[in-house]
């Protein structure tokens, strides 16, 4: 008697998960059309930071997509967005994606990390999403994946402008200290060889590992006893400052090139409030000070919404989900990735002006977004804007 | 020669952090066994609490360096009477769980609080000075000052005053010192405050050169495992001397080996170490 009570309590449940199961597919709480759209990033953990901001201009956009809703054959959508927490480790961004695909059927799924990008890239054409990869790592698009999406600008961009001002204005010599990550040591090899075509000399070598070293000193007397013109840092932008000030501070008195994940404005704020000590800095234009046609409005809202400046993160993840949604208008498709992708570029001619946080003509046919890159120098304390030929 | 030199006050002023959070990890140890994961936590939120008295109610960097060490060490003892003391009876692995939930307790509740960015430690004493043709700024003189007067007042307590012998006593035999009247509870608690205290102490003398965020207890707390086990565990002159072994490794290793293999080198050293002498360089309760 027992075990058949047992039996029939199991099988109700099975019913009951079966009938849930079924009733949650089509639609959202009060009867509208909903498109789930999925995020994997670090949430937790040391880059917990940076998922914060990726996820903040996300959350923004979609908010504001969600008060009117957007119409695609004649169905008004909303977007659910589904978040997954993977402290930053590819194996967990791969289980999340599955989890994603499976649970909540989800056509794009962002992830802001170029090694989740490389481990959703091993199914995300057989399991049909498209990767909206937020890396400016060049090698995630020339893979041949027919669904990724590169958003911001490939780091490769930056190399001959940083390297032409620099030896302009302070000289050849130039010591290296990239962090120790994949993007870090990628870049350096980027541009080292570039240095050297153009007759400049590479003194010093060596890398900053941000979770292992707690003070700098030691790195960069040795990168200075080489007397460098030019230092090439970056990483986090708090923690690439530091190294900056550090090397005043051991009396460097050259330029600074810094890789584009660190942020020119975000930098200022760890040298209390001034540029000064960042004097003969080249990074990319910081957001607050780029002059897009929807760069002004979006600040002011995130000012508003988060009490702090948006990086480009956020600008960029915000406009990204308006284009996905240009695009599925386009496409007059909410669920299949491919027919989605093949309207990324009918969904970037039609974003309207006011959404442009970034100014993007076009996607490449490898799926990197080519965007008019913005590139400042710090002279005399202000944020100049310098010209990319 | 200068960048000898200045490699030599670089690894001075980077071993006296490490030593300070290896000797609240080594005190811990000596006396409970407890490998305490949790004590990088612990120097994180000295590093919050002081960042957070000095932004919000502005005192003055030395007096919220005094608070917080304060704080932690009341944290600590608090987490000795909630988590360690209710285990005292359980096996070696419950007290291992539960310092590493305790860890990933106090990391996700800073990031609660205060959230996940970096913050800034402001100092009052940044200024840059010439010494003696060195390049040093009046932080990192006072991160070495402060850590060596640190250790040697430790060292009179420990030895010069009664309270400090029974917790030698208590290192060297438990259940001797139980016999001979000394009160065990409360010489746990007492170790666990001087343990909050050191990790709260080199937290704040060191956030001014870097920065405060909620994992930042990882930078050193693998390294200050490294150091008590290089001194032999829960010996205090071993976490000293293994704090300046290390960071002396690092900042000389760094110029005439290579920097991307200053890990290599302390580990390295660790096994040569441990291959010469199994137990450290002093074996345990020889303080």
């Amino acid at each position: 008697m027992k075990k058949k009570t047992g039996f029939g309590l199991i099988l109700f449940t099975i019913v009951c998960l079966i009938l849930t199961a079924c009733s949650g597919e089509e639609t959202g709480g009060d009867g509208e059309a909903v498109v789930n759209i999925g995020y994997t990033g670090p949430l937790s953990g040391a880059a917990a930071y940076y998922g914060e901001n990726t996820l903040n201009g996300l959350k923004m956009a979609v908010e504001e997509i969600n008060e009117e809703g957007f119409e695609v054959n004649g169905t008004t959508y909303t977007i659910s967005l589904e978040t997954l927490d993977d402290q930053y480790l590819p194996n967990e961004a791969a289980a999340n994606a599955r989890r994603l695909v499976q649970e909540y059927n989800t056509p794009i799924i962002y992830t802001p990390h170029s090694g989740g990008v490389n481990a959703l890239q091993v199914f995300n054409e057989q399991e049909n999403f498209i990767i909206g990869a937020y890396t400016s790592e060049p090698a995630i698009t020339e893979t041949g994946n027919t669904l990724t999406v590169r958003i911001p600008p490939s780091y490769a961009g930056y190399v001959e402008p940083f390297t032409k001002y620099m030896m302009d204005r302070f000289g050849n010599k130039l010591a290296a200290l990239p962090p120790v990550t994949q993007y870090g040591k990628d870049w350096a090899e980027g541009l080292i060889p570039h240095w050297e075509e153009q007759g400049g000399e590479v003194v010093h070598n060596a890398s900053i590992d941000f979770s292992k070293d707690t003070d700098f000193f030691t790195i960069l007397t040795n990168a200075l006893e080489k007397d460098p013109d030019v230092l090439l840092i970056g990483g986090a932008s708090e923690p690439t400052a530091k190294v900056a000030q550090q090397a005043r501070e051991l009396g460097y008195e050259g330029g600074f090139m810094i890789m584009d994940q660190a942020k020119l404005d975000e930098m200022k704020k760890v040298m209390g409030e001034t540029y000064e000590p960042l004097e003969g800095s080249i990074g990319t234009m910081p957001l607050i000070n780029a002059d897009y046609p929807g760069t002004d409005e979006f600040v002011e809202k995130y000012r508003e919404k988060y009490g702090e400046d948006p990086g480009s993160e956020a600008g960029f993840h915000y406009v990204s989900m308006y284009i996905f949604v240009e695009a599925m208008k386009e496409a007059g498709n909410v669920e299949d990735a491919k027919v989605i992708y093949e309207n990324i570029q009918a969904g970037l001619d039609s974003l309207p002006e006011d959404k442009k946080v970034y100014n993007i003509p076009n996607i490449d046919e490898n799926g990197g977004f080519e965007i008019d890159t913005r590139i400042a120098a710090i002279e005399d304390g202000e944020i100049v804007p310098k010209e990319v030929e | 020669m200068d960048v000898l030199l200045q490699q030599l006050f670089n690894g001075l002023t980077i071993g006296s952090v490490y030593s300070l959070v290896a000797l609240g990890l080594t005190l811990v140890y000596g006396i409970l066994h407890i490998p305490n994961f949790a004590h990088g936590a612990l120097y994180m939120v000295g590093a919050y609490i002081t960042y957070t008295i000095m932004t919000s109610l502005g005192l003055h960097y030395l007096l919220s360096i005094l608070t917080s060490i304060i704080a932690v060490g009341m944290i600590s003892v608090l987490m000795e009477r909630l988590v360690f003391h209710p285990l005292k009876d359980s096996t070696p692995i419950q007290h291992k769980v539960a310092a590493i939930g305790m860890l990933l307790f106090l990391e996700s509740f800073a990031q609660l609080i205060w959230g996940a960015d970096y913050q800034q430690m402001e100092t009052p004493f940044g200024q840059v000075i010439d010494f003696f043709g060195l390049t040093v700024t009046m932080q990192r003189l006072i991160i070495v000052i402060t850590a060596v007067v640190a250790m040697i007042l430790l060292y009179l307590f420990l030895k010069k005053t009664f309270t400090g012998a029974t917790i030698i006593a208590m290192a060297q035999n438990r259940e001797g010192a139980h016999l001979v009247g000394i009160n065990t509870n409360k010489v746990a608690m007492l170790t666990f405050f001087i343990s909050g205290v050191l990790a709260a102490l080199g937290a704040s003398l060191t956030s001014p050169i870097n920065l405060v965020f909620p994992s930042m207890g990882h930078l050193v707390i693998l390294k200050a495992f490294v150091i008590i086990i290089i001194g032999g565990m829960g010996s205090i002159p071993g976490a000293i001397l293994g704090g300046y072994i290390i960071g002396f490794s690092e900042s000389i290793g760094a110029t005439y080996i290579s920097s991307d293999y200053s890990d290599i080198i302390s580990f390295a050293l660790l096994v040569i170490i441990l291959t010469i002498k199994p137990q450290g360089i002093f074996s345990k309760g020889g303080v």
